[in-house]
C-alpha cells in the first residue's frame, strides 16, 4: 500500500493536503479495492446460481477427487498416493506426477476452518476457491501495476478489468478447480515480487519472488512461463546495457532459491537442471556472474587493453558454454523440449507426431473473435500501453514489453494461454486508459498540472541510461494539457461510455458462454423455463450405486476423471493422458469389430463399458463424433489393424447411414451407440439428430456385451461386458443359437475367423 | 521430365529383353537395371504387367503416379524426389539383394490402362506387390496399399512402412544426405551479415538503440498476434474467399474461422484504434494551441467512436447474437 | 423413560455399528437375565391370529384368552420366535383387549437359553393374574423382509409374485387348546397356497379356506407348546418391496434464528425380484405411456408437516433435479424422483431436508425450560409401505442446553449424549442420539418428545467470544505494525 501511495501525494494533491489526505486517500484505496474484489467474486457465481455447486467439466473432478484423498487420508499418504483405480491395470502414481499446490491449498483451508469449528464440505471449499482467488489476483494486479506506472488510476484500473475481464473468467467460475484457478494469482503475484525486487535491488524481495515461485511450480506446469519470462527480462537488460547490482542480486536471488524450492516438487525434481525448457534460466544465471565479474573488474582496473581482453574473454566463455549447453542437448543428457512445449514453437509438430495432444480443442491455435471475445475493448488499448511503456522506458516497463510480445505469441498459438495473456493486457489496457483519464480529469487551469508530469520525465532521465534517445515521437515538445472543459467533458463522457459498455460484455460473456458445468447440461422448455438434462450424473450414479465396487469401466479418456470422481470406479483410460499405448488399445477396442474388442476388453477385466451418444437430443459433444480421434490414435499404435481410411465412404465421407462402411457398422462403437435406438422409432425412421442422418433399417447386433443401463435422454449408455459363454462357445454362436438360424452365421463367422488369424 | 522420359525410352527395350530373356531372371535384371541408373524403374503398361505377374519370388514397390503438369498434382511432384532418393538408398544398401525388393515408377501417362484397370481416382498411389513364391511367400494376392491420405510427403514414413510389410527381410537404413550447399549459404550469409554489423557498427548502433524502431516493432509484433494471424499460419486459411454472387466476402462466417484478409482489415482496426489512444493520451497534451487541440480532440474522439462501433458490427457478423453495439455502425 | 436406563451404559458398545447385521447382538443387548425355560404357568384358551400380507411387510396381531393354571399369581407372560427371525420383529406390543386404555404392558427380548433354536418376548403384565383367571391379550408386531419374490428373476414388464412362509399354528410358549390363523391378501390372484389335511383340522374342513382375499387356517385343536406346521402362500404383489437398510435423521434446533432444521439421510434398497435381462430404456419408456403396475420404486413422497419450507434432495454427486414440492396452507408434500427407477435389488441413497418454523415445535415450560416435539422420523408415505431396519434419529439442541430428557413410545436400542461442533461454537451443542430398529412407516407419527434447559445467557456465547476473537487480532496486529523489526539506518517510510 505505502509503495503506490508515493506517487499519489504528487499527482492529485491539488484536492488534499498532507498526512490526513494520504490517509483519506489510503482508506478509499482499500474501500475501492474490497469492492473490486466483490465484484470478481460476484461475477463467477453464476454457474452456482443458475445450477448448484458443483464442479465443473473434466479435469476439475480428477482434482476435486484428489483433494477429497488429501483430506481423508493426511498429506504424507497424499505424497506418496499409489492409485490402483485409474489406468488399469497400470494403475498411477498421482503422488508424484501431480502439481498439488491447488489440493494442499484448499486442504489448508478446509483445515482451517476446521480449527474455528466451521466444518465447511470440501466440495463447497473446492467449487468457490476460484472465485475468491480470482479477487487476490485483482489485488495483486493492483500492486503490479502501481509498480510499473507512475499514475495513480492506473493500478485500480487494472485491477477491475482482471477482475472481470472474461479471459480469465473463463477458467475461474465457481466450480472449474482447475490449477489455474489459483496460478493466475501466482504469476501475478510472482512478477509483482519480481519487479519490486529489481526495483529495490533487495534480497528479501527476491526470495518472497523465489518463494512465490516455487508456490506457483508447485501449483501449475504453466510456471515454465515465468521460468523463461524472468531470464528473458534480465537477458534483456543487460543488452541494453542496463546491468546492475540490483539486477545480479534480484535475479542470482531468484534463481538460486526458486529453483531450489521447484525441485522439492516430487513431478517437477531434477527437471530444472536436466530439461531444455530451463536452461535459459541456467544459462543466464551463468551469464550474469561473467557479466558481473566484468563489471567488477572494470571498476578496479582502468587498463584499456585489459578491459578488451577481458570482454572478449566473457565472449569467449559465454560462447563455450553456450555450445557446451547445446552439447548436453544433443547428446541427451539435457532432456529435449517436451511435446506440449515444444508444439509452441513448431506449430505443425503435435498435429503429425502427438494426436493426443492435438486432439485436446484448448489446444487449437486462435481465430481473432476469440481474442475480442475473451478481451474486448482492451484488445485495442493494449497496443497503446505498450506504446506507452516506451515512453520513459524503465526496467520494469522493458520487463511489460516482452510480457507482452511474448503472451500474445503464445496465445495465438494456444487457446489456452489466452490465460497468460489477460495479465497483461488488463496491466497495459490500464496504463492507457489511466493516462487519458489523467490528463482529461484535471479540473483546472493548463497553467498547473504541467508540474508533475515534467518531474515525471525528469526523474525518468535520470533513471534511465544516458545514451539511448530519451523521447518518443509522440513525447516531443513540453507538455502544455488540456484547455477546454468541452473536450475535456466529451473524452471523458466517451471512455465512461466504453467502459460501461466493457462491463456489460464481461457480464454477458461470463452468462453466456463461460457459466455451464459440462457436467448438468441446460436446455429451454418452449415457455422458456429451464429444463436440466442430467443423463451423466443419472449414469455415474448408477454406476456407483448398482455395480460392485472394484467394477472396471470402460470409457473414451475424456470421461475417466469423471467417473473415477462421480461413479467412484476403476478406469481404463482418463484425461491424464501419460500412457499413449494404454489409449490406443481402448480406441483399438471401441473401432475393432466384436471379435477383436472382446479379447482385448477381456485382458484388461472390463466389466462396463461407457459410451455417450447424443443422438437422441442432439447433443453433438458424443463419441460419435470423437470417434475419428480414437481412430488416428488407435492407427498410430496398430497402423495395419486400425485404418482410418476404412471408416470414410469411397467418396471420403464420414457417415453414419445406410452408405456407413462396413469398418465404422461393425466397430463396437457404432454398434453400442446405435443399439435399440431405432426401437424408438417406427420401422426405418430412426433418425440421428447430431449427424442429421437417417440410420440403417435394422439396428445393430451386439453379442459380447449387453444394455447394462441407458440414461434417459440415452446420453450415456452404459454396456455389461458378457462372461465367456459357459457352453465353450463364441458369443455369436450363442446369440445365433439363441436366434435359431445358427447355420447362416456359422457361414459368416468363418470369414471372419480367417481374418482374425492374420 | 523430358530427361526421365529419355531415360525410360532407353530403359524399355532393355528391360523387355531382360524380362524375355528365358534364362535370366526377372529379379536380377531389373535389380541391375535399378541399380545401374540408380533411381526406381520407369515402368508402362507392359513392363508393369511383366514385373508384377505372379508367380513372382520377389517383391515389387511400384508409385503409380501423375508427374505431367497437367494434373497439377503437387503431392506426387514432392514425393518423386524422395521416391527416387528411397529406391535407390535401398538397392544401393542391401548389394547382395536379400530384401528382393524391386523399386518402380508408373506415370500415368506411360500406364493408362494399369490406371483404367485399377479404377484409380486419385494420384500417387504406392502399391507393394509381396512375393507369391519362395522363402517369405505371401498368401493374399492383393497388394498392399500405402494410405497417402494423410498428406505426408517424406520417404521416412514410407521405409518404415515398407520395412513392417516386409518382415524378416534385411531393411536398408533410408538417411537423408546432408544439404552441404544449404549449410554453406547460411554460414557464409551468418558471416556475411556478423562483419557488416561488425563494420557499420556507429552507424548501425543509434538504429539498433532506436527506441521509436523497437517501440513499432513490438507494436506490429502485439498487433499480429492478437488480430489471429497464427491461426491463419497454423491452420493455412484461404486469404479470401468469394461470396456466392461474384464479390468477395471478406468476413467469415463463423465463430471459428477467419480469412488472411479479415485478419489484417482486423489488425488494421485495431492499429487506429491503439493510434487515436496514444495521440489523445500523449499528443494532444502537447498541442500549444487551444484551437488545434479542441480539433484534434474531437477529431481522435470521433475516430475511436467510429473504429470502436465497425469493430463491434463486424463482431456482430461473426458471432450472431452478440447483443452490443454502438452508433453509428 | 422406563427401561433404557440399564442400556444407556451399553450405548457407546454399539454406537458405531451400521450393517442390520449387528442388529442381532443389539436385540440380544436388550434382555433382562431369567433362569430356564418359560414355565409353564398359562394356557392360551383361545387364539385368533391375524396376518395383514397388505403392505411390503408381514403385520400380525394375535388376540388370545390367557388362563393363569399356577398356583401362584403371576405376571410373565413369553411369546416366542425363531432365533433368526426375532431380528427381524418390531414394534411388538401388548394391550388388553377389553380395556385398551389400560397402560403398563411392556415387551422386551428374553435371552433365556443361547443355544436353543428359540427365543422369547417376554411380556410383563402391569399387575399379576391370580390363578385360574384370565386375560385377553392382544399382541402386535411387524416381521420385516418376511416376503421374498419367486420367481427370483422377472422381466421387466413382468408382474411380480411374492411369497410369505410361516407357521399354520400360531407361535406359543405354552399349550393351545383352540386357535386359527387369518391371512389378509392384498389380491386374489394367488397361485398356490399350501394346503392341510383335513385331518388336522378341528371341523375336518378343506385346510385353508379362503373367501375372497383372506385366507383362513385352522381352526385346530389343542396343541402343546412350540408346536409348528409350515405352511407359505405366494401372491401377486407387483409392488416394490422398499427397504431401507438405515435412516439417519438430523434436527437441529436454533433458537436465534427461530427455526428447526430436519434432514434426513436414506439408504434404499428394493428388495424385488431383479430383472432376469439387463435394463432396457427401450421397453421402460414404452411402458411409460400407460404405466402398468411395476416393481420398480419410481416415486417417493413425503407429506412434510404444513409450514415447511425450502426443502432439498441432494445425494453423493450433488443436488436432484426431478423433485416436485407443493406446498399451501393446508399440505406440503414433497415429490421426489431418484436418478433412475429402481428395479429389483438395485440401491439408491439420498438426503433431504428442510425447515420449519420452530415455535410450531417448540413450548417455554416456565424459566429456562422449553419442551420440544418433533416426529421421531419421518421418510417416504409409499401405498405398499416401508420398512426400516434401522433408524437413527440425531437431536441438536443450542449450544448450552442442559439437563436434556426425552420420551416416545418407540423401542429404543441405543440413546447417547454427546457435543456437536459447528458455526463457530466453543462449547459445543448438546447433542441426543437415538437408535431404534425394525421400524415400519406407520409408526411415521410417533413423536418424540424433549425437555431441556436453555439459560438466558448461553445466548450470549458465541457474539461475545466472536468479538473477543476479533478484538484479539486487531490487537495483534497494531503490536505487530508498531514493532521496527529493519535492520540497517531507518528510513522514513509512509
Amino acid at each position: 500500500m505505502a509503495s503506490a501511495t508515493k506517487p499519489q501525494s504528487t499527482a492529485s494533491g491539488v484536492f488534499f493536503e498532507g498526512e490526513t489526505a494520504r490517509n483519506t486517500r489510503g482508506l478509499l484505496r482499500i474501500i475501492i479495492l474490497c469492492t473490486i474484489a466483490a465484484t470478481a467474486v460476484a461475477s463467477r457465481l453464476f454457474s452456482v446460481i443458475r445450477f448448484e455447486s458443483i464442479i465443473h467439466e473434466f479435469d476439475p473432478w480428477f482434482n476435486f477427487r484428489a483433494t477429497k484423498y488429501l483430506v481423508q487420508n493426511g498429506f504424507y499418504d497424499f505424497w506418496d498416493w499409489f492409485d490402483d483405480r485409474t489406468w488399469h491395470p497400470l494403475g498411477r502414481v498421482t503422488g508424484g506426477t501431480l502439481y498439488p499446490g491447488l489440493m494442499v491449498t484448499s486442504g489448508a483451508i478446509w483445515h482451517a476452518l476446521r480449527a474455528i469449528s466451521l466444518p465447511v464440505d470440501i466440495r463447497n471449499i473446492c467449487v468457490l476457491l476460484a472465485p475468491g482467488f480470482s479477487g487476490l489476483t485483482a489485488f495483486a494486479s493492483y500492486l503490479l501495476t502501481s509498480e510499473l506506472s507512475d499514475s495513480p488510476s492506473a493500478g485500480l484500473l487494472a485491477a477491475i478489468f482482471m477482475g472481470i475481464a472474461p479471459g480469465y473468467i473463463s477458467r475461474s467460475v465457481a466450480g472449474s478447480y482447475d490449477n489455474e484457478a489459483i496460478a493466475i494469482f501466482l504469476l501475478v503475484f510472482t512478477f509483482y515480487l519480481w519487479i519490486k525486487a529489481v526495483k529495490e535491488g533487495s534480497v528479501m524481495w527476491g526470495a518472497f519472488a523465489a518463494l512465490f515461485y516455487g508456490y506457483m511450480v508447485s501449483a501449475w506446469g504453466g510456471y515454465v512461463f515465468i521460468t523463461n519470462l524472468l531470464p528473458l527480462h534480465a537477458f534483456v537488460l543487460i543488452c541494453m546495457g542496463r546491468f546492475s547490482p540490483r539486477l545480479y542480486v534480484s535475479y542470482t536471488t531468484w534463481y538460486a532459491l526458486g529453483t531450489l524450492a521447484s525441485m522439492q516438487i516430487p513431478f517437477v525434481g531434477f527437471l530444472p537442471i536436466r530439461s531444455s525448457e530451463h536452461m535459459s534460466a541456467l544459462g543466464v544465471f551463468g551469464l550474469l556472474q561473467l557479466v558481473g565479474f566484468t563489471d567488477y573488474i572494470r571498476q578496479q582496473l582502468p587498463s584499456k587493453q585489459f578491459q578488451l581482453l577481458l570482454r572478449t574473454l566473457v565472449l569467449v566463455i559465454f560462447v563455450v558454454a553456450f555450445g557446451l549447453l547445446v552439447l548436453l542437448t544433443v547428446s541427451g543428457t539435457i532432456a529435449p523440449w517436451t511435446g506440449r512445449f515444444y508444439s509452441l514453437w513448431d506449430t505443425g509438430y503435435a498435429k503429425i507426431h502427438i494426436p493426443i495432444i492435438a486432439s485436446v480443442s484448448e489446444h487449437q491455435p486462435t481465430a481473432w473473435p476469440a481474442f475480442f471475445f475473451d478481451l474486448n475493448m482492451l484488445i485495442w488499448l493494449f497496443p497503446a500501453g505498450v506504446y506507452m511503456c516506451f515512453r520513459s522506458l524503465k526496467d520494469e516497463q522493458v520487463f511489460v514489453v516482452i510480457y507482452a510480445v511474448l503472451a500474445s505469441y503464445f496465445a495465438g498459438v494456444m487457446v489456452r494461454l489466452m490465460l497468460t495473456l489477460t495479465p497483461v493486457v488488463c496491466i497495459a489496457a490500464a496504463m492507457a486508459l489511466s493516462q487519458i483519464l489523467d490528463t482529461f480529469l484535471v479540473a483546472g487551469e493548463p497553467a498547473e498540472p504541467i508540474e508533475a508530469p515534467s518531474t515525471k520525465t525528469n526523474d525518468a532521465k535520470d533513471k534511465t541510461v544516458p545514451g539511448i534517445p530519451e523521447v518518443l515521437r509522440s513525447t516531443k515538445g513540453p507538455l502544455v494539457g488540456i484547455y477546454s472543459y468541452m473536450s475535456k467533458a466529451m473524452i471523458t463522457g466517451a471512455v465512461t461510455c466504453y467502459l460501461l459498455l466493457f462491463v456489460m460484455h464481461c457480464t454477458w460473456v461470463t452468462s453466456n458462454a463461460y457459466s455451464s458445468p459440462s457436467v448438468v447440461l441446460a436446455s429451454r422448455l418452449p415457455d422458456g423455463s429451464q429444463h436440466i438434462i442430467d443423463d451423466y450424473r443419472e449414469a455415474y450414479y448408477w454406476l456407483r450405486q448398482n455395480t460392485k465396487p472394484d467394477a472396471k469401466v470402460m470409457s473414451w479418456w475424456d470421461y475417466g476423471y469423471q467417473i473415477g470422481g462421480m461413479a467412484d470406479r476403476p478406469t481404463l483410460v482418463d484425461n491424464n493422458t501419460w500412457n499413449n499405448t494404454h489409449i490406443a488399445t481402448v480406441g483399438k477396442a471401441m473401432s475393432s469389430r466384436e471379435e477383436v474388442s472382446y479379447p482385448i476388453m477381456r485382458q484388461h477385466e472390463v466389466d462396463y463399458v461407457l459410451v455417450v451418444f447424443g443422438g437422441l437430443l442432439g447433443y453433438s459433444g458424443d463419441d460419435i463424433n470423437k470417434f475419428l480421434w480414437m481412430i488416428r490414435i488407435a492407427e498410430g499404435i496398430w497402423p495395419d489393424e486400425v485404418k482410418e481410411r476404412d471408416f470414410f465412404t469411397s467418396r471420403g465421407e464420414y457417415r453414419v447411414d445406410d452408405e456407413a462402411p462396413p469398418a465404422m457398422k461393425n466397430s463396437l462403437m457404432y454398434k453400442m451407440s446405435y443399439y435399440n435406438f431405432d426401437k424408438l422409432f417406427p420401422a426405418g425412421q430412426a433418425q440421428d439428430r447430431v449427424r442429421g442422418s437417417r440410420l440403417p433399417a435394422q439396428g445393430p447386433e451386439l453379442s459380447t456385451v449387453e444394455e447394462a443401463f441407458t440414461s434417459e435422454n440415452w446420453i450415456v449408455r452404459i454396456y455389461k461386458v458378457k462372461d465367456l459363454d459357459n457352453l465353450g462357445r463364441s458369443h455369436q454362436d450363442a446369440g445365433a443359437f439363441e436366434k435359431g438360424n445358427k447355420k447362416k452365421k456359422a457361414g459368416k463367422r468363418k470369414g471372419a475367423r480367417v481374418l482374425r488369424v492374420d | 521430365m523430358r530427361i526421365s522420359q529419355f531415360f525410360t525410352a532407353a530403359l524399355l527395350p532393355f528391360s523387355a529383353l531382360a524380362a524375355k530373356k528365358p534364362t535370366g531372371d526377372r529379379f536380377q535384371d531389373s535389380n541391375a537395371a535399378q541399380l545401374a541408373n540408380g533411381r526406381p524403374l520407369q515402368l508402362d503398361d507392359k513392363s508393369y504387367d511383366a514385373l508384377t505377374k505372379g508367380p513372382r519370388d520377389y517383391s515389387v514397390a511400384v508409385l503409380l503416379t501423375a508427374l505431367d503438369a497437367r494434373f497439377s498434382c503437387t503431392l506426387c511432384k514432392a514425393f518423386q524426389p524422395e521416391w527416387e532418393m528411397l529406391g535407390k538408398q535401398w538397392s544401393k544398401g542391401d548389394k547382395k539383394a536379400e530384401s528382393r525388393l524391386v523399386f518402380g515408377t508408373l506415370d500415368f501417362l506411360d500406364g493408362k490402362q494399369t490406371f483404367q484397370s485399377m479404377a484409380l481416382q486419385t494420384a500417387p498411389v504406392l502399391l507393394l506387390f509381396r512375393p507369391t513364391t519362395g522363402p517369405n511367400a505371401y498368401n493374399d494376392p492383393i497388394p498392399a496399399r500405402f494410405d497417402f491420405s494423410s498428406g505426408t510427403d517424406k520417404a521416412e514414413p514410407i521405409h518404415t512402412w515398407l520395412s513392417r510389410q516386409l518382415p524378416n527381410v534385411p531393411h536398408p537404413p533410408f538417411v537423408r544426405p546432408l544439404n552441404y550447399l544449404k549449410i554453406g549459404v547460411t554460414i557464409t550469409i551468418v558471416l556475411g551479415v556478423i562483419t557488416f554489423i561488425a563494420a557499420a557498427w556507429p552507424v548501425f548502433m543509434p538504429i539498433i538503440q532506436n527506441r521509436n524502431l523497437w517501440a513499432a516493432l513490438s507494436l506490429i509484433a502485439v498487433l499480429l498476434f492478437t488480430s489471429g494471424h497464427m491461426f491463419n499460419h497454423i491452420r493455412k486459411v484461404p486469404y479470401v474467399a468469394g461470396d456466392g454472387k461474384g464479390g468477395i466476402s471478406y468476413f467469415a462466417g463463423g465463430f471459428q474461422n477467419q480469412f488472411g484478409l479479415e485478419t489484417q482489415i482486423v489488425a488494421g482496426m485495431y492499429g487506429i484504434l491503439a493510434f487515436a489512444t496514444i495521440s489523445l493520451a500523449l499528443k494532444v497534451p502537447r498541442i500549444a494551441d487551444p484551437r488545434a487541440q479542441q480539433i484534434a480532440v474531437f477529431v481522435w474522439g470521433g475516430v475511436i467512436l467510429g473504429m470502436y462501433s465497425f469493430l463491434l458490427s463486424v463482431f456482430r457478423i461473426k458471432n450472431g447474437g452478440y447483443p452490443f453495439w454502438l452508433p453509428p455502425f | 423413560m422406563r427401561l433404557l436406563l440399564p442400556w444407556a451404559l451399553l450405548g457407546s458398545a454399539v454406537f458405531s455399528l451400521a450393517d442390520p447385521s449387528a442388529n442381532a447382538a443389539q436385540d440380544s443387548q436388550k434382555t433382562v437375565d431369567s433362569a430356564a425355560a418359560p414355565p409353564q404357568h398359562f394356557r392360551n384358551i383361545n387364539l385368533v391370529r391375524n396376518i395383514n400380507l397388505e403392505k411390503s411387510y408381514a403385520r400380525e396381531t394375535i388376540n388370545v384368552v390367557v388362563e393363569n393354571i399356577d398356583s401362584k399369581p403371576q405376571s410373565e407372560y413369553y411369546f416366542p420366535f425363531e432365533r433368526g427371525q426375532i431380528k427381524r420383529i418390531g414394534g411388538l406390543e401388548a394391550k388388553d383387549k377389553k380395556q385398551p386404555e389400560r397402560t403398563g404392558f411392556t415387551a422386551e427380548i428374553a435371552a433365556l437359553d443361547q443355544t436353543s433354536a428359540t427365543e422369547y418376548y417376554k411380556i410383563t403384565f402391569p399387575a399379576a393374574l391370580k390363578p385360574n383367571e384370565q386375560i385377553t391379550l392382544s399382541i402386535t408386531y411387524v416381521s420385516l423382509q418376511s416376503l421374498d419374490p419367486l420367481p427370483a428373476k422377472i422381466e421387466q414388464s413382468d408382474k411380480q409374485y411374492v411369497r410369505h412362509g410361516f407357521s399354520a399354528y400360531a407361535p406359543s410358549a405354552y399349550t393351545t387348546l383352540k386357535q386359527k390363523t387369518k391371512l389378509k391378501l392384498p389380491t386374489t390372484d394367488v397361485p398356490d397356497a399350501v394346503k392341510l389335511a383335513a385331518s388336522l383340522n378341528a371341523e375336518g374342513k378343506e385346510d385353508p379356506q379362503r373367501q375372497g382375499t383372506t385366507f383362513t387356517y385352522g381352526p385346530y385343536g389343542e396343541l402343546p407348546a412350540g408346536a409348528v406346521e409350515e405352511v407359505s402362500v405366494r401372491y401377486e404383489f407387483t409392488k416394490p418391496l422398499t427397504h431401507s437398510t438405515r435412516l439417519e435423521r438430523d434436527i437441529e434446533v436454533s433458537h436465534w434464528g427461530g427455526n428447526i432444521a430436519f434432514e434426513e439421510r436414506h439408504w434404499l434398497t428394493n428388495r424385488a425380484a431383479e430383472l432376469k435381462n439387463q435394463f432396457s430404456r427401450v421397453i421402460h419408456q414404452q411402458l411409460q405411456y400407460y404405466n402398468p403396475p411395476t416393481s420398480a420404486l419410481k416415486e417417493l413422497k413425503f407429506p412434510l408437516a404444513v409450514g415447511s419450507m425450502d426443502p432439498y434432495f441432494t445425494d453423493d454427486i450433488g443436488n436432484v433435479s426431478t423433485s416436485r414440492f407443493r406446498s399451501n396452507a393446508r399440505e406440503a408434500n414433497l415429490e421426489l424422483k431418484p436418478r433412475y427407477p429402481l428395479f429389483g435389488k438395485w440401491n439408491y441413497s439420498f438426503r433431504v431436508g428442510w425447515n420449519a418454523d420452530l415455535a410450531k415445535y417448540l413450548r417455554g415450560a416456565g424459566g429456562d425450560k422449553f419442551v420440544l416435539k418433533v416426529p421421531f422420523f419421518e421418510g417416504p408415505k409409499q401405498a405398499e409401505g416401508v420398512a426400516y431396519e434401522k433408524v437413527i434419529t440425531r437431536v441438536i439442541l443450542p449450544e448450552g442446553s442442559t439437563n436434556v430428557e426425552y420420551t416416545t413410545s418407540l423401542p429404543l436400542v441405543d440413546e447417547s449424549v454427546t457435543k456437536h461442533y459447528t458455526f463457530m461454537d466453543t462449547a459445543g451443542r448438546t447433542m441426543l442420539e437415538l437408535t431404534a430398529l425394525n421400524v415400519v412407516d406407520d409408526q411415521r407419527d410417533i413423536q418424540l418428545v424433549i425437555s431441556y434447559d436453555y439459560p438466558f445467557a448461553a445466548r450470549f456465547r458465541k457474539p461475545i467470544s466472536i468479538f473477543a476473537a476479533v478484538a484479539a487480532v486487531f490487537a495483534i496486529t497494531a503490536v505487530v505494525r508498531s514493532l521496527d523489526v529493519s535492520i540497517g539506518r531507518k528510513t522514513k517510510s509512509s
